[in-house]
This record gives C-alpha cells, sequence and structure tokens, in this order.
C-alpha cells in the first residue's frame, strides 16, 4: 500500500512538474547552448577565407522558441538568420555600438576564447524593444562586460575536440562586488591545434585570449568600469575547392593551401589577429526611474592573411585549373571533343593519386624557382604577401532610460563612431628571392615595363622590396558616423507597444599613400569627402489574446550609409586598392521591413510561428575577381541592386514530461534579387571602366540553407542531460558568379535563344541533407564544488555530403580573342561544372569539463 | 581587492604570453641538393654524352626535311639554356646551346622560365624524345601530327636533370653580323647581339594587337606575331618577330638605334630575331 501511495504520489509530481507554467531549462542545457554557440559564434566560420564569409549571425531570444535556438541549432552548415548579411546584425557592449564603422560587420572572433566573460548577453530581435538601441534586421546583442555582472569564484575549463582547434583551457576568477564597491573579473584562455592534429589537414590553431574587467561603485549612483581584452591568434585556413578535387584526393576536406617544404606541411594562408581593445562604462543612476549609461570603446586592430603569390609565372595552386585530368578531357561531353587527350587525362590523375605532396603546394619547387631568378637578378618568381587590415577604432555610446511610469517608457541615445582602417599589402616571405620591384606585373603587357603606369607608387618608381615592405597598395579609409535615436515603449492593457526613430550622419573618404601608375592622379592622398544622411523608423506591437495567444506585428523603413569598404561586401570605392574614385551611383540603402508573429504558450507547449518579409532597394554590392574575357582582374561594382528577403520561421517545444521536452524548429526563407543590376567594372590591367547589366534577378543568398527543419529532444533525469537533435538541411545556394552573367558575356557565348531572349545560367546549388547532432551532460560535486561534464556530438551518422557554401567560379568555358572580343574556341575544362565548394565536417565532438570553486 | 590578486593575475597573463610562440615562424630556403624539378635520378655517363653539332648532324635529314625522328639511342646531351618564356614573347620553348650549336626544345607548358633559367646547365636524357626541323630549325620534342612537336611538360621532367652549373660565361654571345649571319646551319638557335641597328616601323607598338589596314607585318592570319625589318634589310632574309602577348608588345620602336640580344632562329633561310624580355633592347 504505502509502495502504491508512494507511486501515486511520484506520478502526480510528474504531472505537475509537466503542467508546470515554463518549461525547466537545465543548468546543463544551458551550458551546453552556450557553449555550443560561443564556439559556432567566435570560432567555426574561421576555415573560410576571411575575404569570403563570416557571415553568421548569433540571435537569441528569452521569449521566441525560434529564435532562442536557431543561432546554433543549425551553424554547422552556417545558417545565416533570415539570409541576412551580419551588418544587419548590431553589437553593442555596455551600451556603445561596436559594429566596424568601415564595414559594418561585427566579427564575433576577436571576442573567441573568452566564453566565460562574454555570456552576459541582452537579445533583441528585429522587432523587440530594449534598452539599449533600435534592434536591428538582423537583431541586436548588448554584451554586459560590467565586472560586477560576474560571479565570484574560480573556474577552470578544459575541453577536448576535433574541430578547428584540438585542446582548449580557460581559467576564470572574479570577486564579485566587495563592500569597498570594486569588483574584479578576468579570464584567461589558450586555444591550441597543431598541423597533426587539426581537423582539417595543413591547418592549425594557436591562439590566447584574456579579459579583464575592473569596476568601482560609489553608492547607487555612480559607477565606473574598465574593462580590456585581446585574443592574439594566429590560425591556418582551408580553402574550398571543386568536386573533381576531393573525389582526386578522396577528402571531403581536401585543403589546397597546404604543401610540403622540406618535408614539414606549411599553410599558405596564415592569420595573424590582434584586436586589443578596452571599455569605460560609466553607469550613472540619476534617480530611480532614469538611468544614464554612457561607454567609450576603443580598439587597435591587427589583421593579416598571407597568401602565396605568383609572378608572371605558373599559378602554384595544387587545384588550378590546368592541373586537373578533365583540362585534359571533357569527361562532361559538352565540348566538341577534339582536345580530348585520354592519354593526359590518365597521366594527370595517376599523378594526383600517387602521392598526397602531389596535389599539395610544392613548396621545394618555388623556392628553386627564386633561386634560379636570384642567379639571373630576375625578382622573385614565387613569394608570399600578407594583406594587412588594421584598423583603429573609437566608439561612443550614450544612452538614456528613462522609466517615465509603469506603463510609458523612454530610451534614447546617441552613438558616435570613428574608424580608420589600414590596408596594405606587405612582403611576408621572398621565399629564398633576393629581388623584386614594386610593379604591377598585370599591366605590364598593356604597357611595356618601362611605361609609368606600370608602377604601383609613382613616388618610388621602381622600388625595391623585401620581407615586411609595402607592396602593391596602401591607403587608409576613413570613416566617421553619428547617430542620435529615440524609443518610446508603451504598455497598456493587453498591449506591448513601441516606436522608435533614428537619424544619422556618416562620412568617409580614403587616404591613399602610394601614387598608382594608372591613377597618377588620384591615388595618392585625400579623395574626396562623401557624406551620406541615413535613418528611419520602426513601430511595433504585441497583443496579449489571452490564453495563451499573443500576436506581433511591426514594421521598419531604414535607410543605410553605403559600407565605405569590405572584401566581402560592399564598398563605396571604385577600386580602393588603386584610386580614390567613388562608386558612380552610390545611393543609401533603403530597406522596408514588416513581420507578424504568433505565439501560443500553455503548460505543454510554446509555440512561435512569424512570417518577415524584408525588401531592399538601391543597396550596392562589389566584389572583385578575375574575368577571363578581359584577361583582367576586375573591380566590380554593382549599384541599384534590389532583394527581397522573406520567409516563415516556426518553433515549438513540447513539454512532454518534467524531465523530456520535444523541439520542432524549422524555416523555408528566400533571399533574391528582384531586378536586374548596372554593373561597372575596373580593369587592373588598364584602369579603365566598363559598364554593362548583369543579369542576376532570382539569384539568391548563398551559402546558407533556406530551408532548414530540425526535431531534437531533450531529457532532464537525475542531473544528467540528454539531447538528441534531427536537422535537414535544403537549398543551398553557391555564391552567383556576376561575370557569367554579364549582358555581353551572355551575347558573347551565345547564351541567346532564337527570339533573342538572353538564356541566364541557372545558380548552382550545393548538396543539402540530414545530420544528427546530439549531446550529454552531467554535473558532478567533487569536494562541494560543481564539476560539470558535457560532451556534445556533431553530424553522428558521419554524413559528409553536406556542402556548406562555396561560389561559382568566374572564369569561362571559352576562350576570347584579345582585340575583337570574340569568342573563338570551347575550353576542354569546364568552369561551370567545377563550382568551388566547402563539405561540412564529419563526426566530430567536443568535451567539456569545466571546475568551480 | 587585494593588490596581490591583481599582481598574481597580471603575472598570469604575462606568463601565458610566454608560453604561447608562433607556429608559422621564418622558414629556411629548402636543401637544393637534389634539385626538386626533373629527374635526379639521370646519372651522367661521358661515354653517352653528344654535343648539338653531332645531334644536328645525326639527324641532319629530319631537320632539314621539317620531318622528325625518335632518338632510340642512349645519348646524353649537356647544354645551357640560352632563351626561354620570362618575356612572354618565346612561348612553350626553351633554347639551349652548347659550345658546338642550339637547338630549340619544345615543352607544353607555359611559365618555364623560373624553373629553366638563362645559363643553367642541363643534362638532357634524349632517349625517347623525338628530333627534327621546324623550317630547318633543330628542335627537340615529340612527335605531333606527324612532325615535330613539343613534348609533355611531364616527359620533360622525365628527360632533364638541372646541373648544379649555372653560369652564363661559357656561353658565347655571337656577334650577329659579324659571326652568325653568314653561317645559318651552323649558328641559327644561338644567342646574338645586333648591334646599333634601326627596327622598321618606328614610333609603332613593337607587337600591339592586330587591326586591319596597318601597316604592321602580321605574320599569317591576323594576329599573333608582328614582324619588323632590322636596318633596312630585306625581310625574307632577316626580321624581327614578336608576339601580341610579349610583355613588351607594348613597347614603341624608336628612331634611335637600338642593341638588340635574342635568339637567332631560322624559318628556312629567313632569320627571325626573338628578344626574351624588355631587357634584351638597350639604347633605348
Amino acid at each position: 500500500m504505502r509502495k502504491r501511495l508512494l507511486s501515486a504520489a511520484a506520478l502526480l509530481f510528474l504531472a505537475l512538474n509537466g503542467w508546470a507554467q515554463e518549461p525547466v531549462t537545465s543548468e546543463t542545457e544551458k551550458a551546453l547552448k552556450d557553449e555550443a554557440a560561443s564556439y559556432i559564434f567566435t570560432e567555426s566560420q574561421l576555415d573560410e577565407d576571411a575575404d569570403v564569409t563570416q557571415d553568421v549571425i548569433q540571435i537569441s531570444s528569452s521569449t521566441n522558441v525560434y529564435t532562442s535556438n536557431v543561432g546554433y541549432l543549425f551553424s554547422p552548415m552556417r545558417f545565416k538568420f533570415r539570409a541576412l548579411d551580419q551588418k544587419y546584425n548590431d553589437i553593442y557592449m555596455n551600451g556603445v555600438q561596436v559594429n566596424s564603422a568601415e564595414n559594418g560587420r561585427f566579427s564575433y572572433s576577436t571576442i573567441g576564447g573568452m566564453n566565460d566573460a562574454t555570456r552576459g548577453i541582452d537579445y533583441a530581435s528585429p522587432f523587440e524593444s530594449n534598452t539599449f538601441g533600435i534592434a536591428a534586421l538582423g537583431g541586436s546583442n548588448n554584451y554586459n562586460f560590467r565586472a560586477s555582472n560576474y560571479a565570484a569564484g574560480h573556474k577552470v575549463t578544459l575541453s577536448a575536440l576535433n574541430r578547428n582547434y584540438t585542446a582548449r583551457a580557460m581559467y576564470t576568477f572574479g570577486t564579485g562586488v566587495k563592500e569597498s564597491g570594486w569588483a574584479f573579473f578576468g579570464t584567461v584562455g589558450y586555444r591550441w591545434a597543431n598541423m597533426n592534429t587539426a581537423a582539417v589537414e595543413g591547418t592549425f590553431y594557436n591562439s590566447l585570449a584574456y579579459f579583464l574587467s575592473l569596476e568601482k561603485r560609489w553608492g547607487y549612483r555612480h559607477s565606473l568600469n574598465i574593462a580590456t581584452w585581446g585574443n592574439p591568434t594566429e590560425r591556418a585556413q582551408q580553402g574550398a575547392s571543386t568536386d573533381e578535387a576531393y573525389w582526386l584526393a578522396n577528402n571531403y576536406l581536401y585543403n589546397p593551401y597546404w604543401g610540403y617544404q622540406d618535408g614539414k606541411k606549411r599553410n599558405s594562408r596564415v592569420v595573424h589577429n590582434y584586436e586589443p581593445s578596452a571599455l569605460i562604462t560609466w553607469d550613472f543612476n540619476i534617480n530611480d526611474d532614469l538611468k544614464l549609461t554612457t561607454s567609450f570603446y576603443g580598439k587597435y586592430a591587427m589583421y593579416s592573411g598571407t597568401r602565396l603569390q605568383y609572378n608572371n609565372s605558373l599559378n602554384p595552386k595544387p587545384d588550378y585549373w590546368k592541373n586537373f585530368p578533365s583540362y585534359n578531357y571533357d569527361v562532361w561531353g559538352e565540348s566538341d571533343g577534339s582536345n580530348n587527350d585520354l592519354a593526359a587525362w590518365q597521366e594527370s590523375y595517376d599523378y594526383w593519386r600517387a602521392a598526397k605532396a602531389n596535389r599539395q603546394i610544392q613548396w621545394d619547387r618555388l623556392y628553386y624557382a627564386n633561386q634560379q631568378m636570384n642567379a639571373v637578378g630576375g625578382d622573385a618568381a614565387y613569394y608570399m604577401l600578407a594583406r594587412h587590415n588594421d584598423h583603429l577604432a573609437f566608439n561612443l555610446g550614450s544612452t538614456l532610460n528613462w522609466d517615465i511610469n509603469r506603463e510609458n517608457k523612454l530610451q534614447a541615445g546617441i552613438q558616435l563612431a570613428s574608424n580608420t582602417g589600414m590596408h596594405y599589402q606587405t612582403i611576408s616571405d621572398m621565399m629564398g628571392a633576393t629581388n623584386l620591384h614594386n610593379i604591377n606585373n598585370y599591366a605590364v603587357g598593356t604597357y611595356a615595363g618601362s611605361d609609368p603606369r606600370v608602377q604601383y607608387d609613382l613616388n618610388n618608381p621602381n622600388g625595391t622590396v623585401a620581407k615586411g615592405d609595402r607592396f602593391g597598395y596602401d591607403f587608409n579609409i576613413v570613416v566617421q558616423k553619428a547617430t542620435a535615436w529615440a524609443q518610446y515603449v508603451r504598455e497598456k492593457g493587453i498591449s506591448h507597444s513601441f516606436i522608435s526613430a533614428k537619424i544619422g550622419g556618416t562620412q568617409m573618404w580614403r587616404d591613399g599613400k602610394m601614387r598608382n601608375g594608372l591613377f597618377a592622379d588620384n591615388s595618392y592622398g585625400k579623395s574626396g569627402t562623401a557624406r551620406f544622411l541615413d535613418g528611419g523608423a520602426k513601430i511595433g506591437t504585441n497583443l496579449n489574446l489571452g490564453k495563451g495567444h499573443v500576436v506581433g506585428m511591426g514594421v521598419s523603413y531604414m535607410t543605410y550609409a553605403p559600407t565605405a569598404y569590405s572584401n566581402y561586401g560592399g564598398s563605396a570605392f571604385q577600386a580602393a586598392e588603386m584610386n580614390n574614385n567613388f562608386i558612380d551611383g552610390l545611393k543609401v540603402e533603403h530597406m522596408v521591413s514588416a513581420e507578424l508573429g504568433y505565439a501560443f504558450v500553455t503548460s505543454f507547449m510554446r509555440a512561435n510561428l512569424t512570417a518577415y518579409f524584408n525588401h531592399g532597394t538601391r543597396m550596392n554590392e562589389w566584389q572583385n575577381y578575375y574575368y577571363d574575357d578581359v584577361n583582367s582582374f576586375t573591380y566590380v561594382s554593382m549599384t541599384g541592386v534590389e532583394k527581397n528577403y522573406y520567409g516563415v520561421e516556426l518553433g515549438v517545444r513540447f513539454n512532454i514530461t518534467s524531465g523530456l521536452t520535444l523541439d520542432l524548429i524549422g524555416s523555408m526563407a528566400d533571399a533574391k534579387y528582384t531586378k536586374n543590376t548596372d554593373v561597372s567594372y575596373l580593369l587592373s590591367t588598364q584602369g579603365t571602366v566598363t559598364h554593362d547589366v548583369l543579369y542576376n534577378k532570382g539569384m539568391r543568398e548563398a551559402s546558407t540553407p533556406l530551408t532548414v527543419g530540425s526535431i531534437g529532444l531533450n531529457y532532464n533525469v537525475s542531473g544528467w542531460y540528454f539531447n538528441l537533435k534531427g536537422n535537414y538541411y535544403d537549398r543551398i545556394y553557391l555564391s552567383y558568379s556576376p561575370s557569367l552573367r554579364y549582358e555581353s558575356t551572355l551575347i558573347r557565348s551565345g547564351a541567346v535563344d532564337v527570339d533573342g531572349t538572353l538564356i541566364v545560367p541557372e545558380q548552382t546549388k550545393g548538396h543539402g541533407g540530414f545530420m544528427l547532432d546530439g549531446s550529454i551532460g552531467h554535473q558532478f560535486r567533487i569536494n562541494h564544488h560543481p564539476l560539470s561534464v558535457n560532451l556534445m556530438l556533431t553530424n553522428i551518422l558521419n554524413n559528409r555530403k553536406l556542402v556548406s557554401g562555396g561560389f561559382e567560379q568566374s572564369r569561362s568555358n571559352y576562350t576570347t580573342d584579345q582585340t575583337t572580343g570574340e569568342k573563338t574556341s570551347i575550353r576542354t575544362y569546364n568552369f561551370q561544372k567545377n563550382p568551388m565548394k566547402y563539405y561540412v565536417q564529419g563526426f566530430n565532438f567536443m568535451l567539456n569539463l569545466n571546475y568551480r570553486f | 581587492m587585494k593588490p596581490q590578486t591583481i599582481y598574481k593575475g597580471l603575472a598570469l597573463l604575462a606568463l601565458s604570453f610566454t608560453f604561447v610562440s608562433c607556429f608559422d615562424s621564418d622558414w629556411d630556403t629548402p636543401d637544393m641538393t637534389n634539385p626538386p624539378y626533373g629527374n635526379n635520378e639521370i646519372v651522367e655517363d661521358q661515354a653517352k654524352q653528344v654535343t648539338i653539332a653531332d645531334l644536328k648532324a645525326k639527324y641532319s635529314k629530319a631537320i632539314a626535311n621539317s620531318s622528325f625522328e625518335r632518338i632510340t639511342e642512349e645519348l646524353q646531351l649537356r647544354a645551357t639554356v640560352i632563351g626561354n618564356d620570362i618575356g612572354g614573347n618565346i612561348y612553350k620553348q626553351i633554347i639551349v646551346q652548347d659550345a658546338t650549336g642550339a637547338l630549340v626544345v619544345g615543352i607544353n607548358g607555359t611559365g618555364l622560365f623560373p624553373f629553366l633559367s638563362v645559363g643553367q646547365q642541363l643534362l638532357i636524357d634524349l632517349k625517347d624524345l623525338c628530333i627534327g626541323g621546324y623550317g630547318e630549325q633543330p628542335q627537340l620534342g615529340d612527335e605531333y601530327n606527324n612532325s615535330i612537336g613539343r613534348m609533355s611538360t611531364e616527359k620533360w621532367e622525365q628527360h632533364v636533370k638541372v646541373l648544379p652549373t649555372h653560369d652564363m660565361s661559357q656561353i658565347d654571345t655571337l656577334d650577329f653580323f659579324k659571326v652568325a649571319q653568314a653561317d645559318i646551319d651552323r649558328y641559327c638557335g644561338y644567342l646574338v647581339k645586333l648591334e646599333n641597328v634601326s627596327i622598321g616601323d618606328a614610333g609603332y607598338p613593337i607587337a600591339p594587337e592586330y587591326k586591319a589596314g596597318t601597316p604592321l607585318i602580321y605574320n599569317g592570319s591576323s594576329n599573333g606575331y608582328v614582324h619588323h625589318s632590322i636596318n633596312g634589310q630585306s625581310m625574307s632574309k632577316l626580321l624581327l618577330r614578336t608576339s601580341t602577348y610579349a610583355d613588351f608588345a607594348s613597347w614603341v620602336i624608336p628612331s634611335t638605334p637600338v642593341t638588340l640580344y635574342g635568339i637567332a632562329t631560322r624559318y628556312r633561310d629567313t632569320w627571325q630575331i626573338l628578344i626574351r624580355a624588355e631587357e634584351d633592347i638597350k639604347g633605348n
């Protein structure tokens, strides 16, 4: 009988728990999410070329099931929130906005390795009011870096994983707020992998991180905090390659960036990054209802990325198109086959397959070539360049929060930002060569070697360069921004509403440090100053209809000054590496947005369904690449871009029992160009600009799955936490190549149907699919102190065929007559069948132990 | 907070910095005892060695007929590179010379110059290569459409060994007018000097892209090469031949005389001077 009573009581207890108002999110689950998020946002994107994409947005929400999960859930496939560029995600630190004034983005990697310091984040999704600014289209995050925000005590974390790094150790110490009003917090971390342990062969990771914060409070009214941090990092990168290379290497993580030098592995793409930052915050509680927060942020960022350069010689990339078997034989059957050479195909195939060294960079040969050039007094045939993007940034943010009364609240603030971006190239390794001149070898040929137009710097003609010297380009971009904003929030009855507006001014100029021979009169010294006025308004409301039903809606109209300079997005300058010219037709971007949401909350479930729409006009985009048909590297500006971003998002959490929850998360989105775009490109070989029409209507945002779905089970029992998630990804597009879709290219290549309509190539897709992830965690107690052990398993079924991103090759399948510009012959190699792709890592794990004392 | 705590923290931070050193430090030049180009397994054998003159004599018929013959004997040739594609004017060829003669070597690859620089001595294993004549210019290579063509880069690297000697002083730069011009069979392919010559079509770029109606002499069909006279001599005897793809194609021909260095190739009885790079034009 007693047994029965106990069982009944237990059942009742379970049932009551199951019907509790809020699902219990266990400490362990939260820790796992934090860990996953901090890994993803600060590190998992880093293996890509920093010039291509780092588009991830860290978004979360305390109220929306979809938003609170999506940030990290789909990150192994580099899911972009609403397919938006990261510049639409505003990042604040203690109330000051810290997105780069130059490129609009915040680089999450700069706060990597200091996880314990970066956990306190106040998130605002696009139509959520908040206390620090107007929520951005991709959401806004405000990090709280005040020393008093951290718990007192010590914590040691040790991690083992098989990803871009292998081991991590962190130590954290916090004092909490002392009676004296002082608080201190500090953390030190180190992340490591060498070439033998990193998941992608030929990469390594070497990063130290520190974060120190000191706060002093004077009574209730004032407090002053100073925080400083940085993470000197050295890491080697992975490059995208073609399916043929992955097949020949029999490895979905084939990395063309490394090779053997004297028997040792060497990577050609090594990034050095250190961004020492400081943040001073003054919190002033004017009275119980009025608070003023003012923060001043400064950083000096030093970023450089090396690359192997060749000088008029053979391209040293192991996966250069001429090195592939299919260069010799048209395996696609699309050419006339007249140049097919099966024996050469076999010879090349055998060579690729014979030894790993054959499919990697052959450093020894490059050094040999340079010795040959030394013997004839010639310039280096091969050398290493470092592209530097250094920044000196100052940001000031001041925000007033006024709780007028219980129903009405007002926030207002200003944000000032100044950024001096110093962009230059240096010689990072002469690779045994003794001579190199600061000459534009791309222009040699168009102009004779003795022509002044081939000089990179007419102020120092025929200058010789050696290790550490600046080469090719050297310029500063200065951007200054000022924004004022205000937000009024009203909570009355069933409604929670806000209206907000902002207005800002941006000015920018370029300051050239070299006088480029192709632009002798407008490359050295300051350009003109471009000024833009931007701003906008946003309005939103949530209506609590009772019985757990909530409806939310919002609309906004925002304008954005053009991005001043970014290698992976927009640029206000035509070719900042060469001259002072702004892009013709540069305009302030407009974005109209709307969102409609429905939430249903009961004791057994919480559901969110949201539909959104963003329509952008007058947008600017910019790229640079080699354009075959003109035999030249080109700087490409696109103006008047129009895009639609829309979709539906669903998040449901069912509380099945007190410990068991089921999550359904999914999104179906689209993000595409809605009209063809004006394009102009500058030829680096001669400095001339050509205008064309880009047929990009219908092209989609790339390198993110536009369809995602997930089903997940979470189980908490006796201090244990288990989770299993099946994630599905589809509609992954690769970055489209503009040059294949210029009007002139389409006509030249004969992509015209009988009635004269241009046939625009479809955008290449990557392979989607299913991935199973899981995790397990437990909190033990040792000497009365908690020891947490978490194990995260990703891609448990080892599905290696998932494409996380990539890009179409910009080169043509045909050759072009130098003089007439006409198509002359079809190449055996088919660039359009060989897009560059990244595949996901197979099964991988991360084991974390942390101990608090 | 105790100052000691801060000091300890800072000391720990400083200590941790010292632990972290660069992974990608300075790289030393690799050992080049066995050059990472060509075939180091070829063993030099005096008994097998022939001179270029020997070789030309041995295959004189194939050379004269502009046909080819495959070399079946175990023969080796020791010669020095005198011309390559450094200026984009010579294409998929190098030219080698020894004390007795010069040969064009056809290799189906671009960007050869950093691996086969002028002055580099090579040992070429001739067996299984082809020799023949292209417009009577002796050439090593492989069969192509029943005549002498280029060999693949893979084949070339199997048949060449880079020797330790890199020395142009052993190579004669002949005075074209005083020595070479008189004996085209003997001196074709040699490195020559043409002192104080005037080039035809002064005022024009040396090898502009083809435009119909220009007075420049293009080779054959529209584009590819532009021919200029030298010292006003008949272009059926002597000409300057420049590719429109040459790096110096835009160099404008001066009206004053210049001194040219280059390779004196032949096409039947016409001397065709190929300069290797803009530096081969002196005094402009």
